[in-house]
Order: C-alpha cells, then sequence, then structure tokens
C-alpha cells in the first residue's frame, strides 16, 4: 500500500481541486493511521539467534526418517546427542518455523519445492561446501537439481515417485497409466484413494492430458478439474496414509501413493504391487537444511556429513526404505535392493517425471478446485 | 461438566430460603397487595428452583457503610484476576489478532498484516464455502439429533431405574469413552465400518448383505454421535434426575398414558437440559476434525477442514481462513447465547 507521504502543502500546490486534495489527505491520514498498527505476521528473521547446547542437536524431520539406530551410532562418533521432532507435512512445518516454534531446530528435511519457499522467504543459511563432504559423489541429477541449483541451501538425502499401489488379485489387468482410473472407473468405484494433496491430484490429472505437473494456464488445470470432477463418484476418500490398512485387508483395490510408503507396504501383502503411471508422475526430493540463525551449526554440519557417509545412507535404504541420492551408497546396497523397481525405477520411467514446483499466486485457483473437488 | 454428587442440596436450600423468605419478611401486618406479592414472589422462586440453580438469598444483611470501595473488589479480583488474565490473554487477544488478519486479503505468513477491507468475508460467503458451511452444519444437526435420540432413553434409564447406589458408577461407564483419544475412536469406527470390517462380517453370519458405510456422510454421523454422546448423557441427566415423580404419578392418576406423560410432563420438565445438551453438542460439531476428516471419504469438506486448508494446506491464506474462523466464532457465539438463555445452568 502506497502512503503519500507528501506534506499537505506540497500536495495543494501541486493545483489540484479541493476534492482532490481531501482526497489525498484521507488516503494519507488513513496510510499513517494504518501503517502505524500494521505489524508482520509471524516476523522470525529479526528474532536473534537461539544459543544451543554445543552436545546437543535439534532435527525437524519426517516420520520414519531416523530409528533410534542412527541417533545412537551419530551420539557414539561425535557425541553429539540428538532430539528429532517430526512433522506430517511440508506446510505444518513451515507455519511452525514461520510462527518462530521451530528456532531450536538445526536442521530441518524440507521437500523439493518448500525449499525454494523458504530460500525466497529468506528462511534457510546458505551452506558452506568446503566443509561438507561426498556432495560430489551424489547422483548427477541431484548435484544442480532444480529447485536448488548447486545444492547452496539444501543437501538431498532421499527421493521417490507417486504412484499407484494396487492389489494384484482384485484388478483384472493391471494398471499401467493414469488413464487407468477413468477406464476401470466402476470395477474401482469406492475402492480406491487418492492423495490428500491439492498438488499430486490435479498433478496426477494434469500428466494424464499431457501437461505439465506445475501447469499455470487455466485453461490447462480446468480440464484437469473437469476429469477429476468425472472420477469423483469412484473416488472413496482423499487420504496421504489412511489407505494402508485398508489396502492390506483388501477393501481398496487402489490407492495413490509415495513410493516409500508403498515399499514399506508391500512385503506385508504379496498380492500389492506398485506401478509409476507411464504418463509420469511426481518426482520429490527431501532435502536437509539449516536454518537462518539456527544454533550449534557445528553440530548441523556434522550431522549431515554424517547423513551423507555412504555407509549410513546404504544402511538407511535398507532399514527405512527411501532410496539414496548417493552414488556411493546406491554401489553398496545388495543387489536385490538395487534392482528394486520402487526405489529405484528406470531412467524411462523418470523421464517423465516431474518435481512440484511452487506455482505462486496461481495455488489459489488450485485451491478453489480442490475445495469444489472435495465439497461436491 | 456438572457431575451430581450432591444432589439433594437443591431441596435443602429451597427450605432455607423459605424460611429465611419469611424471617426476612414477617408476616405481619399484612395486606393484600404484600400478600399478592409474596406469594408472586415464591411462586417465582418454585418455578425457577425447579429450573436448576439454588439462588443467592437477596437481603442479606447489609454490610456497614464504612467497608470501603476498594475491599468490595478485592475478593472478585483476587478471585477472577489469575483466571481473566489467561482468558484476555489466550482467547481475547488472539480472537482480536484473528479478527485482524481477517481484514487483510490474500495475507501469508511474513506478509505486512495492513487491515484494508472486507474481501475475505465477501469470500466466505461465495457459493462454493456456504456449500461447505451448509455441510457442517448438516452433520451438527444430524449428530444432535442423533445424540438426543440415544442418549434420552439412557438418561432416563439412569436417572430413574437405577438404584441410587449404581447411578455414579452407571454414569462413569458412559463417560468412560471420553478418556480415549478422539482420534483413536475414529480410527475404531474405520476397522468396524469398511467393506470387509466387524459390523459386515457380524451381518454376514446373521445373513444381512454387507453394508457400505465407510467415506460416506453416514460414516461422519455415526462417529460424531459416539464422540458426544456421553457429553448429552450426563447434561440430560442431570436434568431428569431433578424431574418431579409426583407429577408423573399424579399424570398417571389423572388417566395419561404413558406417552402422554411422556410428551407433555416428562420433555416439559427436561426441556433446559435438552437445550443445553443439544446445543452443546451442536456447537462441537460444528467445529469437529478429526471425524469429517477419517470417516468422511471423498466428498467430506467442511468449514473446520477448509480452515485447516488455509493455514496448513497449499494456499496459505491465512487471511480466508481468519475470516471463515470469524463466521465459525459468529456462529457459536449464536449457540451459546441461546444455551445461557434456553439452557438449563445446573447442567451444563
Amino acid at each position: 500500500m502506497p502512503p503519500t507521504n507528501l506534506p499537505i502543502s506540497e500536495i495543494s500546490r501541486a493545483n489540484s481541486t479541493r476534492r482532490q486534495f481531501l482526497k489525498n489527505s484521507a488516503a494519507t491520514i488513513s496510510g499513517l493511521a494504518l501503517s502505524s498498527c500494521g505489524w508482520r505476521l509471524a516476523d522470525v528473521q529479526s528474532a536473534p539467534p537461539v544459543k544451543g547446547n554445543a552436545d546437543q542437536l535439534f532435527i525437524y524431520t519426517w516420520a520414519g526418517y531416523t530409528d533410534k539406530a542412527l541417533l545412537d551410532r551419530f551420539a557414539e562418533k561425535t557425541g553429539i546427542r540428538v532430539v528429532a521432532d517430526v512433522f506430517d507435512s511440508n506446510e505444518a512445518m513451515l507455519a511452525r518455523v514461520q510462527a518462530g516454534g521451530g528456532r531450536a531446530y538445526s536442521i530441518i528435511y524440507p521437500s523439493d519445492y518448500m525449499v525454494i519457499q523458504m530460500t525466497e522467504l529468506g528462511l534457510l543459511s546458505q551452506l558452506d561446501h568446503s566443509i561438507l563432504g561426498g556432495l560430489d559423489r551424489l547422483k548427477k541429477q541431484f548435484q544442480n537439481p532444480v529447485y536448488d541449483p548447486g545444492n547452496r541451501y539444501s543437501v538431498p538425502l532421499a527421493w521417490g515417485t507417486t504412484g499407484l499401489i494396487y492389489n494384484s488379485e482384485q484388478l483384472k489387468e493391471a494398471p499401467e497409466d493414469w488413464d487407468y482410473l477413468w477406464k476401470h472407473k466402476k470395477e474401482l468405484t469406492r475402492r480406491m484413494t487418492l492423495a490428500n494433496d491439492v498438488r499430486e491430484v490435479m498433478g496426477a490429472a494434469l500428466r494424464m492430458l499431457g501437461y505439465s505437473l506445475n501447469s499455470t494456464n487455466p485453461e490447462e488445470v480446468k480440464k484437469a478439474y473437469e476429469k477429476l470432477v468425472e472420477l469423483k463418484p469412484a473416488i472413496a476418500s482423499f487420504t496421504t496414509d489412511a489407505w494402508r490398512p485398508q489396502m492390506l485387508t483388501g477393501d481398496l483395490k487402489l490407492a495413490m501413493c509415495y513410493s516409500s510408503d508403498a515399499n514399506e507396504v508391500l512385503p506385508d501383502n504379496d498380492k500389492l504391487r506398485y506401478v509409476v503411471p507411464k504418463s509420469g508422475s511426481s518426482l520429490w526430493t527431501d532435502t536437509l537444511v539449516i536454518p537462518k540463525g539456527a544454533p550449534n551449526p557445528e553440530a548441523a554440519y556434522k550431522w549431515i556429513n554424517f547423513m551423507l557417509q555412504a555407509d549410513v545412507a546404504a544402511s538407511l535404504v535398507e532399514r527405512l526404505s527411501f532410496s539414496t541420492p548417493s552414488e556411493d551408497a546406491f554401489s553398496l546396497l545388495t543387489p536385490q535392493v538395487r534392482e528394486n523397481p520402487i526405489l529405484f525405477p528406470s531412467e524411462s520411467i523418470l523421464k517423465n517425471c516431474e518435481g512440484v514446483a511452487p506455482v505462486g499466486k496461481f495455488i489459489d485457483v488450485y485451491d478453489r478446485y480442490w475445495t469444489k473437488l472435495t465439497s461436491g | 461438566m456438572y457431575i451430581p454428587i450432591y444432589r439433594g442440596w437443591g431441596r435443602v436450600y429451597e427450605i432455607v430460603y423459605f424460611r429465611r423468605l419469611l424471617l426476612v419478611n414477617p408476616p405481619l401486618p399484612i395486606n393484600n397487595q404484600q400478600l399478592k406479592l409474596k406469594t408472586e414472589n415464591y411462586l417465582l422462586f418454585m418455578a425457577v428452583s425447579t429450573k436448576g440453580p439454588p439462588p443467592i438469598p437477596p437481603n442479606s444483611p447489609s454490610k456497614p457503610e464504612t467497608v470501603s470501595r476498594w475491599s468490595s473488589w478485592a475478593g472478585p479480583l483476587a478471585l477472577l484476576g489469575p483466571s481473566g488474565l489467561l482468558l484476555a490473554l489466550l482467547l481475547v487477544i488472539p480472537t482480536i489478532v484473528i479478527f485482524q488478519l481477517s481484514l487483510v486479503p490474500n495475507i501469508k505468513p511474513g506478509d505486512l498484516v495492513n487491515p484494508s477491507g472486507i474481501a475475505n468475508y465477501l469470500r466466505v460467503f461465495e457459493p462454493l464455502n456456504v456449500q461447505v458451511i451448509g455441510r457442517s452444519v448438516f452433520f451438527a444437526t444430524g449428530t444432535t439429533i442423533l445424540c438426543l435420540v440415544l442418549g434420552f432413553p439412557v438418561a432416563y434409564w439412569i436417572a430413574l431405574n437405577v438404584s441410587p447406589k449404581w447411578r455414579n458408577l452407571t454414569l462413569l461407564g458412559f463417560v468412560l469413552p471420553l478418556w480415549t483419544s478422539s482420534l483413536l475412536r475414529s480410527y475404531a469406527w474405520i476397522t468396524i465400518l469398511r467393506p470387509t470390517g466387524v459390523l459386515n462380517s457380524v451381518l454376514a453370519l446373521v445373513g444381512i448383505p454387507p453394508l457400505e458405510l465407510l467415506n460416506q456422510s453416514s460414516a461422519v454421523l455415526i462417529g460424531m454421535a459416539y464422540s458426544y454422546l456421553p457429553y448429552i448423557v450426563t447434561i440430560l441427566y442431570a436434568s431428569l434426575e431433578k424431574l418431579d415423580r409426583r407429577l408423573l404419578e399424579a399424570s398417571q392418576d389423572l388417566g395419561a398414558n404413558p406417552v402422554e406423560t411422556f410428551w407433555q410432563v416428562t420433555v416439559p420438565q427436561t426441556m433446559p437440559g435438552i437445550a443445553a445438551g443439544s446445543l452443546l453438542v451442536f456447537i462441537s460439531c460444528l467445529g469437529d476434525f478429526v471425524d469429517p476428516e477419517l470417516l468422511g471419504g471423498a466428498s467430506s469438506m467442511t468449514a473446520a477442514r477448509l480452515i485447516y486448508n488455509q493455514f496448513l494446506g497449499a494456499t496459505q491464506n491465512w487471511g480466508l481462513g481468519s475470516a471463515l474462523s470469524m463466521v465459525l466464532i459468529f456462529a457459536v457465539s449464536i449457540g451459546i447465547a441461546l444455551l445461557l438463555k434456553y439452557g438449563d445452568r445446573n447442567a451444563v
């Protein structure tokens, strides 16, 4: 809002009519009045950095991304005790960090698109690559990712795809692409779930129509929405987690899910399969970042270096079931894990996948369609 | 919540109060006007006392004038100060902040708060959002009716048929589910209602075709009714427990059948309790988040979920979220105002 801060005499000298003069001065006064009571919503950047205990490290991570063995191994090696808090969505994590509730954390695990958003908001500190070892041993596509060119603010830790988990016994033919959902709508009615995530669901429809996952073309997004409306009566619910027990018991025939979750569930029911749709899907990367003004940065760098160690990364792939971007860690894996198509899909599949990127103000359009879709 | 342990106090109070009424206003000398007034006073009192709260006796011996004004304030201040401060800090100020945010269109964290209009409120009343609010109201109304229909017989039974020795225990049994997390209770309902779940297994044994309840509005109503039943039972119990049984007998003597007695004697007497219980359930349901989210399926967007999406979803439109919250707070305030006006104060 531009408050007119010119002195009143100057405005009147600008040879204005009386009406204009009144209008301007009213704007000035209301502008001053409003800006004096204006405050910044959740301004944490001006807050002084928190002083941390040197042998303690607070990390803010996804559920299922750390386990006791990992923390113990780190404590044994460095003498630093790690306290891990978990979040369940990037947005919830961002809201907490912005509200000042994340100032104790030295390490946060945002996903790719959230790294962009946090960098734009100035929440992340630039990483000192001279302290980090092993960045050059990352797979090529992770050395210069689109969401953070040159890995200036983030270090990739895990990646995966979004796809479909299905019960091979209950479906007559195996799904290969998103259009399967529409073609077999009748068979799947009320026996399938999609993710509870506007961008993933709209993204799937956009990819099926041959558009970009991050389309900001109102026409394309509208078409995707209309496709989903068509599918809507067959969708049991939009959920990111609750499909698990129902997939295992056979109450659901198909669910949209993340590859890491699918890989975790698959051993429990040998009828289940996972597929990345042919026309492409979202490819996600979870990263490690150090927020600005984080306490105890030395320990944070130690943690990142520890996670980049090939043997640590390899053991995480086997224990926590997510794909590693590290070339060295990959070569340490058993051939069985290396050939697991859920964790490490072939290049031909990956080439159609895209990362979810922020769409700026256009997110409002997505959100409106989402509200419409989930309330209709 | 009201836990009816000290039943009977009201009656004691009634007697004491009536005595005092007589003491303070000696019966002599008396004229017709005064007598009429006094009778009215008594009737009024009886009316109030059946409604519930033991009124504070008026005409308490007036304090000497020497007591300073300050000391008359000191008591309430000391008693209400701490909680008042807490309320101001954690309820009043945050509400003002939400109101302020609701006046900024498209505000995101990190933006400057500059109240500049009611655009957010206009968006709240777009047909799409009105539909969402309508669904919340539908869920709340449906749950209230279900709770009332299911809860009244139970409360009636506990209050009138269970021996006094067991009453508190039975009531406790009913409140027991509240001791587990509401999330857990919703998950339990998923297990019960899913296509091959507990309910359908039982139905299959009896030979009834399976029901498709999960991920529909019916599942939300079931889940919410289960969640809020204990509240309405305790409130209805408190109200029914004060039921004047002599009136029931009188009604029977005068030839009314049980149904007539129920509708014309029991229900009118417990109306304040019914109003209080229903409004409490309605208000709680309006803001419920867990049950619609977990049980409601693909078409279960409610006001609470919409607000969540604005704050923690992809849009992060805190302005619209705040405006929605203010509308919800306003609607709930109306509910509470009704509760205060018509509800059984003793029971809430």
